[in-house]
């Protein structure tokens, strides 16, 4: 039908008539926002024709005959609207603007959506995920992130336990996670995507493979970006929630700008707490009795509690003469999470082991558009402070996995004797770390087509550890690595034939120092003095990402990075603990990321909306660090080293996108790839414990006026399905026994409703989560939650 | 010649389910060979170790595949655990014992999520392995990568240990202030756990601190390792091997250029697993905790013992039924073999006190895994001579890390020999008058290796 329609405009387009003019403007949204995917229609005698507007609300039509129009615009969000025009010159130009439908949050989501589809199409293999509607419902921020095309969370158990991210395959170092183009890492383990709820989160930017300049680090996987609420609008946000397993949490955030004077209060907190006390089974959930002798039980996990608090303060000036944005002020944090396991699921569960960490740092922000001239922009985003993390191990009392104490083969209580829950000995190790890091940008605008951006961002982390459980002697003579990177980038952005082609071409600079900080005694061993080998090194990567509007439904893009990876402190330096030896001579990773998408739509007929997205990506990692030989165990020191070992991860995602008349949304996205390892010895392997098929899909149905007038409910499905696969490498076709290795197929659903009361400041929402009970896994052995529910209160107000 | 293969196995097939089905009725005569009576036969298990990520690291899984002793001794048989064995439950690979017989398989998990846990199988031919008896896991008395090994007690008992160190230090009262700080020694506290295999039960376990000699714990010498547990001829002792390492007492960091003290032996009666002493080699001067092969044996009331790593190449130490090292026993490889710096990485003698050994030396070639080209000789702990067995296509991709099983058979020992990612053959040695048979084909996998016959 589309396609009919493209042709009857492009015939029509090329008809000739005597005299004739064009028309051509931009439709705004009465938010300011300019109003994409607007149907316009010229109507007149004998003469019909539409268009729709691109992503910055312009349209343009040609070759009209001279006469009077009646132009209609019109679409899904906004209210129609009319207006009678002449056309008596050569060009006209019509500039309008629409009335959204009034629904505040629909109104929040078309403009978000509309930042979202601007950034999708601008080259870059790229996801912008939405907040908005998670923040009312019990979803978490990695839950969200879980469920986005080419993104694989898997986690060690339940709320706040270890994640690990994976981006098309490419896991670990190898993906960068920052919190408004700061890493991540710089605010420690207890402001974190575990902690923060979707409630602060402006929205998250997943990039696969490509990493924008503005957004440098040396990732060789691509980056998931975490935009903090930005608003300047004077609002109040608050929620509470509680469900299974004792989970509570509470958030809140607020902006209160003095509209004289410009001067902006922000403020946001959070609280999660949950005991984790899920039920779990499984051939080593067992209860042993004399001589060993073991009984499978279903058992509650019983240390697997997790509390986390934090917030971030803010004031300052927004919207004023010499600055849209400054803001300066903290941020805290505060966690604590039990270990119930290591690594995998044992018959020897772990009690009295949990990790503690905090962060208290300073944040200094400043935007300002159209700096001293106009175009020029300029923002500063700084944060200082220190943080810290404990890791606590030092009961040595044996428990069953009925969460009693464990009996031994004679039947008494015993105590391991490495002395502590894990079989690596008691630890109390404390690791400081100041940490700095700040984030600027400039960037220029010569006009519409060309634009210039310069970006730097500097990160140092100063670390020291000190374990309690160990000698000071032995503390002493631990060595000390402090960090320090500088990655500046240079992007040059183009944006040509009318929009259609847009292009980002960037270089990175990357420089990393690392002082290694090793004590002695002096000669006559009365002091104690400290070596420091220090090791700089330089490197550079380049980018380029493109589209190109080859309809106005139809783009193609495409991109490609030499990422970079720099060698980590332990591998440059080596770690007498852990029996690794310097190599000052390592290089860093290198990879050639490419990506190739295609992206349908937005196509509107009648009330249906409709776009699909696919992209083809490759990612080519080589000079892979790692140990000479994992060979052999009597060999006393290793050094970490490059090989000549490429990792390749090749793939293909698509995603599907459908709206129907505003209240009915659907969405579905896979993604398959393979992961494979070329080793040292030229023999090509597919990479263990790799999921390397995922699908999920969601469904929204929302409903008007239920039990109240101007109320709203709004019913949620979502589904995540992960095929199996298998923690060691594939075994022979004939083959039996290794299905022990396997993490098996999952499907699970998820259903939610949320109900918002007529005058939209309160919402209540309730999920269930794992409806139908299924045993699910992200890693060998390990089981996370079974059916959960959940219900949240939401209160807002955004007019005071 | 494929269509014979296939006949021979077919064979092989029906004379596995025939001695299955030894009692009843239903066998066919005519498919056993009347020159090998049943009744001689056993059960051969071959294992192999599939490559994880790098070839000959072992990592993707420890596969076995059982055959009958006759169509081990086959070279028209061709055996592919690869491809159609069975991957025994063990994150790496995988410590594996047999019956004397042949006829059962113990295992102990070695790391990952069932890591030590106990499992034992009836063998039943080919990728036939029957789960029997209940699970039992020793995971909390010697941690989920336990070093166990099958005492010869006639299939009775299974032996872990562990040890974990802590070292002491002297804060002169000033807790404070590390440069008054003295390093006083490293402490060794050590585990030991006994398995009933036959009822899948914990026997005993015992932990408590090993000291050295005061001396040698000054200088910062300790026990870092611990393995092979090995009962004497009187049944009333057990032998454990140690590994010793040492730190530098004024910093207390780890030292990598040291003494290296006399091979040292863990003492301790059984079955109470009570009274450890230390007794200490002049012979020898490496570790004697081996890798995954079992190091040391009983022969002619003694115990010998393999020592690794040593300055002057292995020896095999001799511990008698004083329970204290013969230092009039000198059998170096160095000397035996006339190689430098031998290294014996597996070995087993027969009760004729004449056994097979795999070794590598200095002058090894690196292969494509890079641990040294590696050897068999022929032993006889009589005569204290090693000869290099000359019969075995040996290759620069020969290794034989990780090598962990010989089976015996009277006088015979069966073992496997591949290079890394190549086929290769089992091998049988008539260890009295020195034969060797080149005996079934060895299919393998890219990158992986056999690590032994049982």
């Amino acid at each position: 039908m589309l396609f009919v329609r493209i042709f009857i405009f492009f015939f029509l387009s090329s008809s000739v008539f005597a005299q004739t003019g064009d028309f051509f403007g931009k439709v705004k949204l009465s938010n300011n926002e300019p109003a994409m995917d607007v149907f316009v229609i010229v109507k007149g005698d004998h003469f019909y024709k539409e268009v729709i507007t691109d992503f910055n609300g312009e349209f343009y039509i040609k070759s009209i005959p001279f006469n009077t129009y009646k132009i209609q615009f019109h679409s899904l969000n906004t209210i129609k609207k009319e207006i009678t025009v002449t056309l008596n010159t050569k060009k006209k130009e019509i500039n309008t603007s629409l009335e959204l439908t009034k629904n505040q949050l629909d109104e929040v989501k078309i403009t978000s959506k509309t930042a979202e589809t601007k950034k999708e199409t601008e080259g870059f293999a790229v996801n912008i995920i939405k907040t908005k509607e998670a923040s009312i419902r019990n979803v978490q921020t990695n839950e969200l992130l879980n469920s986005t095309v080419g993104v694989k969370l898997r986690q060690n158990g339940g709320l706040g336990s270890n994640v690990e991210y994976s981006l098309n395959g490419l896991s670990g170092r190898s993906i960068s996670i920052f919190i408004d183009g700061i890493p991540i890492s710089v605010y420690g383990s207890s402001f974190s995507l575990n902690s923060i709820p979707p409630s602060m989160i402006e929205n998250i930017e997943v990039y696969k493979g490509v990493v924008p300049g503005h957004l440098a680090d040396d990732a060789l996987g691509g980056a998931i970006n975490i935009v903090m609420k930005k608003g300047v609008k004077t609002n109040l946000n608050a929620s509470v929630s509680y469900g299974s397993f004792n989970t509570f949490q509470a958030s809140t955030n607020g902006l209160y700008r003095y509209k004289n004077s410009g001067f902006t209060i922000k403020a946001s907190g959070f609280y999660n707490y949950s005991d984790n006390d899920y039920k779990i089974s499984g051939k080593t959930i067992v209860d042993k009795g004399l001589g060993g002798v073991q009984t499978l039980i279903t058992a509650r996990r019983f240390n697997d509690a997790y509390r986390s608090t934090g917030g971030m303060l803010q004031f300052g000036y927004t919207d004023v003469k010499w600055a849209d944005q400054f803001l300066v002020g903290i941020t805290g944090s505060d966690d604590y999470k039990e270990v119930q396991h290591g690594a995998f699921v044992n018959t020897t569960p772990y009690k009295g082991r949990f990790l503690e960490s905090d962060a208290l740092l300073t944040n200094l922000t400043y935007l300002k558009k159209d700096f001293l001239v106009k175009g020029l922009d300029i923002n500063v985003n700084g944060l200082y402070g220190k943080r810290n993390r404990v890791v606590n191990d030092t009961t040595a009392i044996a428990y069953s996995w009925t969460g009693e104490r464990a009996i031994d083969y004679k039947g008494d209580e015993f105590e391991y004797i490495w002395g502590s829950q894990s079989e690596n000995g008691p630890t109390l190790l404390n690791i400081d770390r100041k940490v700095a890091s700040i984030r600027s940008g400039i960037s220029y605008n010569f006009n519409k087509q060309h634009k210039l951006l310069l970006n730097h961002i500097y990160s140092g982390v100063d670390r020291e550890d000190t374990d309690e459980m160990v000698s000071l002697l032995e503390n002493t003579f631990q060595q000390t690595s402090d960090l320090y990177k500088n990655i500046f980038s240079l992007s040059y952005e183009l944006n040509a034939f009318n929009n259609k082609l847009k292009a980002n071409i960037f270089g990175k600079h990357y420089r990393q120092k690392v002082l290694n900080t090793s004590p002695e005694w002096n000669e006559s061993e009365t002091e104690v003095i400290e070596a420091i080998y220090e090791s700089n090194k330089n490197y550079n990567g380049y980018g380029l990402a493109t589209s190109y509007a080859i309809l106005p439904n139809l783009t193609v893009l495409a991109s490609t990075e030499k990422a970079v990876r720099l060698p980590s402190e332990t591998e440059v330096f080596g770690d007498l603990g852990d029996n690794t030896i310097a190599n000052l001579t390592i290089k860093p990773e290198i990879s050639h990321n490419y990506n190739l998408g295609v992206r349908f739509g937005r196509f509107n007929f009648k009330k249906h909306g409709l776009v699909i997205s696919t992209n083809l990506f490759s990612r080519n990692i080589k000079d892979l660090i790692g140990f000479d030989i994992d060979g052999w165990e009597n060999d006393e020191l290793v050094q970490y080293a490059n090989f000549d070992k490429k990792s390749t991860s090749k793939g293909l995602e698509a995603q599907i996108d459908y709206t129907y008349n505003n209240n009915l949304g659907f969405n579905f996205n896979f993604s398959k790839l393979s992961l494979e390892t070329k080793n040292t010895a030229g023999i090509t392997v597919d990479v263990p414990n790799t999921p390397l098929f995922t699908l999920n899909t969601s469904l929204r149905y929302s409903i008007k006026n239920i039990l109240q007038k101007n109320s709203r409910l709004n019913l949620f499905y979502n589904a995540y399905f992960t095929d199996e696969f298998s923690y060691i490498v594939p075994q022979g076709t004939n083959t039996v026994g290794q299905e022990k290795f396997l993490i098996p197929q999952q499907f699970i659903q998820d259903f939610g409703c949320s109900y918002t009361f007529p005058k939209k400041k309160f919402v209540l929402s309730f999920d269930v989560k794992n409806i139908f009970d299924e045993s699910a896994y992200d890693n060998l052995s390990v089981q996370k939650p079974g059916r959960a529910f959940y219900i949240k209160l939401n209160y807002s107000i955004n007019k005071f | 010649m494929k269509q014979t293969i296939l006949n021979y196995k077919a064979l092989a097939f029906v004379l596995a389910f025939g001695l299955l089905n030894a009692c009843s009725d239903d066998v066919n005569d005519d498919t056993i060979d009347p020159e090998t009576p049943v009744e001689d036969s056993r059960w051969i298990t071959i294992a192999g170790a599939k490559m994880g990520d790098e070839p000959g690291d072992g990592n993707g899984g420890t596969l076995i595949y059982a055959v009958t002793s006759e169509d081990a001794k086959d070279p028209t048989i061709s055996i592919n655990p690869f491809e159609n064995g069975f991957v025994a439950p063990s994150n790496r690979t995988a410590r594996l014992q047999a019956s004397e017989d042949g006829s059962t398989i113990f295992n102990i998990s070695y790391a990952g999520d069932t890591g030590g846990i106990y499992t034992k199988y009836t063998v039943e031919g080919g990728q036939t392995f029957t789960q029997t008896g209940t699970e039992v896991s020793i995971s909390e008395y010697v941690g989920t990568a336990p070093r166990w090994i099958k005492l010869f007690d006639g299939d009775q008992t299974g032996s872990a240990v562990y040890v974990s160190t802590e070292h002491q230090i002297d804060d002169n009262d000033t807790p404070d202030d590390a440069t008054d700080d003295t390093y006083l020694r490293t402490s060794a506290t050590i585990g030991i756990v006994t398995l009933d295999l036959v009822n899948s039960s914990i026997k005993n376990f015992q932990s408590y601190e090993v000291p050295l000699s005061d001396e040698e714990e000054a200088n910062g010498y300790y026990i870092s390792r611990i393995d092979m547990p090995t009962l004497n001829a009187a049944g009333d002792k057990l032998y454990i091997g140690a590994r010793l390492s040492k730190v530098d007492p004024a910093t207390v960091e780890s030292d990598s250029d040291y003494e290296i003290l006399g091979s040292k032996t863990i003492v301790v009666d059984y079955p109470s697993l009570l009274n450890a002493t230390v007794i200490t080699s002049s012979v020898g001067h490496g570790n004697t905790n081996g890798y995954r092969s079992i190091n040391a044996f009983e022969y002619n009331g003694s115990v010998y013992q393999a020592n690794q790593s040593d300055p002057e190449g292995s020896y095999i130490l001799k511990i008698d039924a004083d329970n204290q090292y013969d230092d009039s026993y000198d059998f170096n490889l160095d000397d035996a073999l006339g190689v430098t710096g031998a290294y014996i990485l597996a070995w087993r003698p027969a009760a004729n006190g004449k056994g097979v050994l795999a070794y590598r030396h200095d002058g090894s070639q690196e292969g494509l895994a890079g641990r040294g080209e590696s050897f068999f000789a022929l032993v006889d702990l009589n005569a204290k001579t090693a000869t290099k067995i000359e019969e075995i296509p040996y290759d620069v991709d020969m290794e034989m890390f990780q090598y962990q099983g010989f089976a015996v058979d009277g006088n015979e020992i069966y073992f496997t020999a591949a290079s890394v990612g190549q086929n290769g053959n089992i091998y049988v040695i008539d260890t009295e008058t020195g034969v060797v048979t080149k005996g079934a084909e060895l299919e393998n996998a890219e990158g992986s290796h056999f690590i032994g016959a049982w």
